[in-house]
């Protein structure tokens, strides 16, 4: 349990150190990982991994996963492009991605954050009030 | 043509994006009833959290990477990478007066066979407790009709008055009476149409306790009338670890319903021992830091956040009030035990039950010595005050004395009469179980205790004499008993017409 606490706080420092003007900087996060396996120090297995976890949710924060059931014009996706920068500063990876299952809409994840405006959801949203 | 109407579409998305935003999370273990949930960023500490297949969970652990959640509910069908939705919402329960009469879980949903609940409104479960402006002193008495109490104890409505003791002491009882001289009181201002009697409402928190348990004193309540005023919430001993932290919460929002209305309500939390064992365990799952006894650091906020909700509002504020009797098993005695020194801390005096007492058949074993009431005396109704006064030190000096006198010591005859007078007024405050005695015949029947009338009436017969005298009384001297209520305080003339009666009574007597 100690170790487990001291892991998390050493693997805590270390992300920070990755953090270049508020992003997160991904040549240090790679030499960050190379360093600590060179250097092997007590724990560094649960250091690793938590710290993993940590930069899994700050790529995570920082990607916006955008779904439409048939492929976006390349003038939207410059549009949502631009509404979610606007949304959520700079910095930002933006995917599109194809989901049928959508029927029609977008749906839009960036983080934990969800905007779901898909038939589907609606769909189900009227499912769910009967 | 496809191409406008994705512009359509995509633009529609793009207006609703404020409004349609939800925050979800991935489950990433669940396990005893607990989940761990990764995202959910702006989830709120108590926040209900919708884990889809209609089960709720309630965030209690907010951390830098993940969410710690309980689930109400079944956990068995929750799994491992589940989506997770915060509501926007605090955990609340049904409140009103739709709920008199039910038997409810800590959800608020119905355990007896009487259909839904009939409630407009809810209450979150948690609530900030009523700030000092609002708050007033206690004045009006609860009565409990339960002599021993209110001679000696007395409650006020907004008190906080703890119940301790041992198991098996008659704590649950004290309650049940409570609730069951409230029915007799609100029946009785409702025959006789008074209009200005402010009925208790009552509310029974039965946490961690057996079924059977909660069955036999649902039937008790009922053969007395007492449900039509009454709400029972259980969390049994096989309801989860959950349920049994959130019942006294719950409880505590149904009651502050009436009192944030303008009336006056009574919950009783029974127990808060085993509430805590619910709560400890809760943390313990959730991976929180343990103290004391593997009690979390915050217990005592616990229970004192749960207790500082019962209070007397002021009048500008609608004059209302909540009272709360917690109660808390000891062990062999034990008051300073970690949540018992807690809980005494934080009430407005206990009520000390003892063991040998109960065996020497002292009942209620209500250890007088160390039993107090710190507000409650204001409250007390001017009539039981004069003649309740000295009672008390009569009875702590009779206890020295007569431990004094079994060396068989010469006593002198002040002495010896003192204790002859404290061997009847322990015979005085024996009192079976569910048969509260009013506030009047308890009046009377002190008063002739005080003014000597029993000194030469032998000590087991006592009982006898006070059973018969209350029979004459309530039956022949019906109107008397009237005016004693009515007017709530012994003047002159009422103490003379008090003395002709109970001389006329002796008389006949044998
Ligand atoms: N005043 C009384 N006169 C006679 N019997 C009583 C009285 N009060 C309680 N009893 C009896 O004593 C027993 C224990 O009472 P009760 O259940 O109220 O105690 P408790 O302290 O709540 O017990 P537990 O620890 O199990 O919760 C019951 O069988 C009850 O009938
Ligand atoms: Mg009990």
């Amino acid at each position: 349990m100690k170790i487990a606490k001291q892991a998390r706080r050493d693997a805590k420092g270390l992300f920070r150190d990755c953090i270049r003007d508020g992003l997160l900087d991904e040549n240090r996060v790679r030499e960050v990982v190379r360093r600590v396996l060179e250097a092997k120090p007590r724990g560094y297995i649960a250091i690793l991994s938590h710290f993993h976890r940590l930069v899994k949710l700050d790529v995570e924060r920082r990607t916006a996963r955008v779904e439409s059931a048939t492929p976006l014009e390349s003038r939207l996706q410059t549009k949502v492009q631009a509404d979610l920068t606007k949304l959520y500063g700079r910095g930002l990876e933006i995917s599109f991605k194809e989901n049928a299952a959508l029927l029609g809409g977008l749906r839009i994840k960036v983080g934990s954050d969800v905007y779901d405006g898909s038939i589907q959801a609606k769909l189900a949203a009227l499912r769910e009030s009967f | 043509m496809s191409t406008i109407l994705q512009e359509i579409e995509a633009e529609i998305a793009g207006a609703k994006m404020a409004t349609a935003k939800q925050n979800v999370g991935t489950v990433r273990e669940i396990g005893d009833g607990v989940a761990r949930v990764e995202g959910l960023t702006d989830a709120m500490l108590n926040e209900m959290l919708d884990f889809g297949h209609g089960i709720t969970g309630l965030a209690l652990n907010l951390e830098e990477t993940e969410v710690g959640a309980i689930i109400l509910g079944d956990y068995t069908e929750i799994e491992e990478g589940d989506e997770v939705r915060t509501t926007g919402k605090l955990l609340q329960v049904p409140v009103g007066k739709g709920l008199l009469g039910r038997v409810v879980d800590a959800l608020g949903e119905p355990l007896d066979d009487k259909g839904p609940v009939k409630s407009e409104l809810a209450y979150p479960v948690e609530k900030i407790a009523p700030g000092i402006i609002r708050r007033k002193q206690v004045s009006q008495p609860v009565q409990t009709g339960i002599m021993a109490i209110d001679a000696m104890i007395p409650i006020g409505r907004g008190q906080r008055e703890l119940i301790i003791g041992d198991r098996s002491t008659g704590k649950t009882t004290l309650g049940i009476d409570t609730i069951i001289n409230q029915a007799r009181l609100n029946h009785a201002a409702e025959a006789a149409g008074n209009k200005d009697y402010r009925p208790l409402y009552c509310i029974y928190v039965a946490v961690g306790q057996k079924r059977s348990n909660v069955a036999r004193i649902i039937n008790v309540f009922e053969e007395h009338g007492a449900m039509a005023y009454t709400t029972i919430i259980s969390a049994s001993a096989s309801d989860s670890a959950t349920n049994q932290y959130l019942a006294p919460f719950a409880g505590a929002a149904m009651g502050e319903w009436f009192m944030d209305n303008g009336m006056d309500a009574l919950i009783i939390y029974d127990d808060l021992s085993k509430h805590a064992v619910a709560y400890r365990q809760v943390s313990l799952v959730l991976k929180r830091p343990s103290g004391r006894e593997a009690y979390p650091g915050d217990v005592f906020y616990l229970h004192s956040r749960l207790l500082e909700r019962s209070a007397r509002v002021s009048e500008k504020y609608g004059n209302g009030s909540l009272t709360a009797l917690p109660i808390i098993e000891t062990q062999a005695g034990d008051v300073a035990a970690y949540i018992p020194t807690n809980v005494i801390s934080i009430t407005d005096g206990q009520i000390f039950l003892e063991t040998d007492l109960f065996y020497q058949g002292i009942r209620p074993a209500i250890s007088v010595g160390i039993s107090v009431s710190r507000v409650g005396s204001t409250a007390q109704v001017k009539a039981m005050k004069q003649v309740a006064g000295r009672i008390k030190l009569d009875l702590a000096q009779f206890r020295e004395l007569a431990a004094f006198a079994q060396f068989g010591s010469d006593l002198d005859a002040k002495t010896q009469a003192q204790i002859e007078r404290g061997k009847r007024i322990v015979e005085v405050f024996k009192q079976p179980q569910y048969n509260p005695v009013p506030l009047e015949v308890q009046v009377a029947v002190l008063w002739t205790v005080q003014n000597g009338f029993i000194d030469d009436v032998p000590v087991d017969r006592v009982k006898d004499f006070q059973t018969k005298l209350t029979d004459f009384l309530t039956s022949r001297k019906n109107e008397l008993m009237a005016r004693i209520l009515k007017e709530g305080a012994l003047s002159d003339t009422l103490t003379a017409d008090l003395k002709a009666a109970v001389t006329e009574f002796k008389e006949t007597y044998k």
